[in-house]
């Protein structure tokens, strides 16, 4: 994922020769790409090329799905009288995922920290990870929501991408990264190009973060309880993200008698019961408390408790919260506001 | 642990007992190469056990190695995972995921006199403290130990109070928030209990567990009664899923019980209990 594998050779080609990349690809892997689902943009399966959504600013979920499910099942539990027995369920199966934007390829930077580097590593998440090989597709501008650029991204920044595609008048500027993304390339049927791409649009407002040795500072502000007033909990924005990764571990009965699944589901510290223990005790409960976690996990206990290198936060500034928050609570105007409290 | 840190090893119940009101301690006979994973375990570690079907919670292991081969937990039937557990009898098979967490630096406390202050089920992980110091008397000074639960029908490990009394240079000191008759020792908070019995901070520590409240309110009256803050060890817990640092379920400001804790000092977390409330 290093810059210092980067393998400095660069294709130019057709939509056409994309899709038939692609088709091909998709017939030896299970292909991953942006495919509008009843009119919702999601990364998901393809068969072919034509399932694909061309000309999108970002899917409405982030990668995360693919490889950190909403629900997933770890074990599958075996039960009869006084004997158990434990099927692990790894995933199997190599996966190229199309079209991943910059920020979600950032998203999973910070989730590899969290769930691979982190030891014990996760083994369902890092032979995912391991399985997948990433194209990633350069944003030409950003969103009216983005602001990847406030948070140190960029929507041309490359890293994490295996191949990386840049969109040109016509046709795609195809860069291979990594070993793994030069395996994909059919270098022979591809003519080699000395052409670079042109520079991504930067015009969104850039927002002004609060230094991070400020956070311990505003930890009693009463902005918290001011801002909170209006979230409902409903808990969207931590779905939405690609770096939220709260999760619960349980059981659930299969049809058949005394078969059983452990799975993992999403979950958010924003919701009202998350820290409730054993005999009621509920810490955390008032909204203020569980809103200020949300972004002091994001922006200052994530880079203490994880290896994110020289990132400070694990916001990538895709902007979903932004868009799918049903009362309006925007990131971009919480932290400059904070900002502002310095 | 086994290479997949979310694969629990089996344990067979090797035996099941009342403690006390809806409080069972399950000993467990680990299977399958759990006994190598949990023979070096130390006072203060915890592990997820699973009633299988119903999932799995975490709990203090309520003994050391050296009074295995069993591992012993206490639970307290409250949620449907406790409740499944509570439903199981001898020869059953659970599932055992551990040791996680750090632990009491039992090394450290050598040659101190240790103050162990434990609330209802909250007595559970400090038993295997206990029970390192009467194994290994002449290494630590004089040890007091104060007991407390709402009723005395929730007291833990009463048949062994016997020899925590019988152990040298020992006090045991227990008492109950509301009596029923057949109690003729204190009633009354344990902050009550601890101003009575007034410990010195010369030379000592003090070890924590119980309700946050009490947590809380121990801690503080500790600080006040002269204890400095690095002498106050607390064990902690959350509702915590993996147990492994990823769940994200018990942050205590930037750090994680799982995998920082559960064993802290207040100097580490005194800021931040604020928040464990």
């Amino acid at each position: 994922m290093s810059t210092s594998q980067t393998i400095n050779k660069t294709w130019l080609i057709s939509q056409e020769a994309l899709e038939n990349w692609l088709d091909s690809l998709a017939k030896a892997r299970s292909l991953i790409a942006p495919r509008d689902v009843d009119g919702v943009l999601l990364y998901r399966p393809v068969e072919n090329s034509n399932q694909i959504k061309w000309g999108f600013t970002r899917p409405v979920l982030s990668a995360k799905e693919v490889f950190f499910p909403s629900t997933e099942r770890l074990l599958k539990i075996e039960k009869t009288n006084q004997h158990v027995t434990l099927l692990e369920t790894l995933p199997e199966g190599q996966t190229v995922i199309f079209g991943l934007r910059p920020c979600d390829a950032r998203g999973l930077q910070a989730l590899d920290a969290l769930f691979i580097k982190h030891t014990p590593t996760d083994p369902y998440y890092a032979r995912r990870r391991e399985n997948t090989a990433i194209i990633g597709l350069a944003c030409k501008e950003m969103g009216p929501t983005c602001f990847c650029t406030s948070v140190g991204g960029a929507p041309d920044d490359s890293d994490g991408m295996d191949v990386m595609l840049y969109e040109t008048e016509d046709s795609y500027l195809v860069r291979a990264m990594t070993e793994k993304g030069l395996a994909l390339i059919p270098q022979t049927e591809w003519p080699l190009t000395e052409e670079v791409p042109a520079p991504a649009k930067m015009d969104a407002p850039l927002y002004s973060l609060p230094q991070q040795n400020s956070w311990p500072a505003h930890f009693n502000a009463n902005y918290w309880e001011h801002v909170s007033e209006r979230c409902l909990s409903c808990r969207v924005c931590a779905y939405v993200c690609p770096t939220c990764r709260c999760f619960v571990i349980r059981d659930e009965s299969l049809t058949a008698p005394g078969q059983f699944e452990r799975i993992r589901c999403w979950d958010s510290c924003n919701g009202a019961n998350y820290r409730r223990i054993a005999g009621g005790h509920r810490p955390r409960s008032e909204k203020g408390e569980r809103l200020r976690n949300r972004f002091y996990c994001k922006f200052y206990y994530y880079a203490e408790q994880y290896d994110l290198g020289e990132e400070t936060s694990a916001c990538t500034g895709c902007g979903r919260c932004v868009d799918s928050c049903p009362v309006n609570i925007d990131i971009t105007e919480v932290l400059t506001e904070l900002g502002r409290l310095a | 642990m086994s290479d997949n840190p979310m694969k629990p090893y089996l344990g067979r119940l090797a035996e099941v007992k009342d403690l006390g009101t809806e409080i069972k301690l399950f000993r467990v006979e680990m299977l399958n190469g759990g006994n190598e994973a949990f023979c070096n375990c130390k006072p203060g570690q915890f592990a997820f056990v699973s009633a299988f079907g119903l999932g799995e919670a975490p709990f203090g292991i309520a003994n050391t190695p050296e009074h295995g081969p069993y591992i012993d937990f206490a639970i307290n039937r409250l949620g449907s995972v406790t409740t499944g557990l509570h439903e199981l009898g001898e020869g059953d098979i659970v599932g055992v995921r551990g040791p996680l967490g750090n632990w009491f630096p039992m090394d450290d406390f050598k040659g101190k006199n240790l103050v162990i202050l434990g609330g209802g089920i909250g007595g559970a992980p400090l038993r295997p403290v206990i029970q390192h110091v009467l194994d290994h008397r002449g290494d630590y000074g004089k040890l007091t130990i104060l007991w407390a639960a709402r009723h005395p029908s929730l007291l833990v490990f009463t048949d062994e109070y016997e020899d925590w009394r019988k152990s040298p240079d020992t006090g045991l000191h227990l008492t109950v928030d509301a009596s029923d008759p057949t109690w003729d020792r204190n009633v009354g908070l344990i902050t009550d209990l601890l101003k009575k019995v007034n410990p010195s901070p010369e030379n000592a520590v003090s070890i924590t567990c119980g309700p946050p409240i009490m947590i809380h309110y121990v801690t503080r009256l500790l600080g006040e009664m002269g204890f400095a803050p690095q002498n106050n060890y607390v064990t902690l817990e959350a509702r915590m899923h993996c147990g492994l640092g990823k769940c994200g379920r018990c942050n205590l400001g930037e750090k994680l019980i799982c995998v920082d804790g559960p064993v802290f000092n207040m100097e580490e977390v005194g800021h931040l209990l604020e928040t464990f409330l």
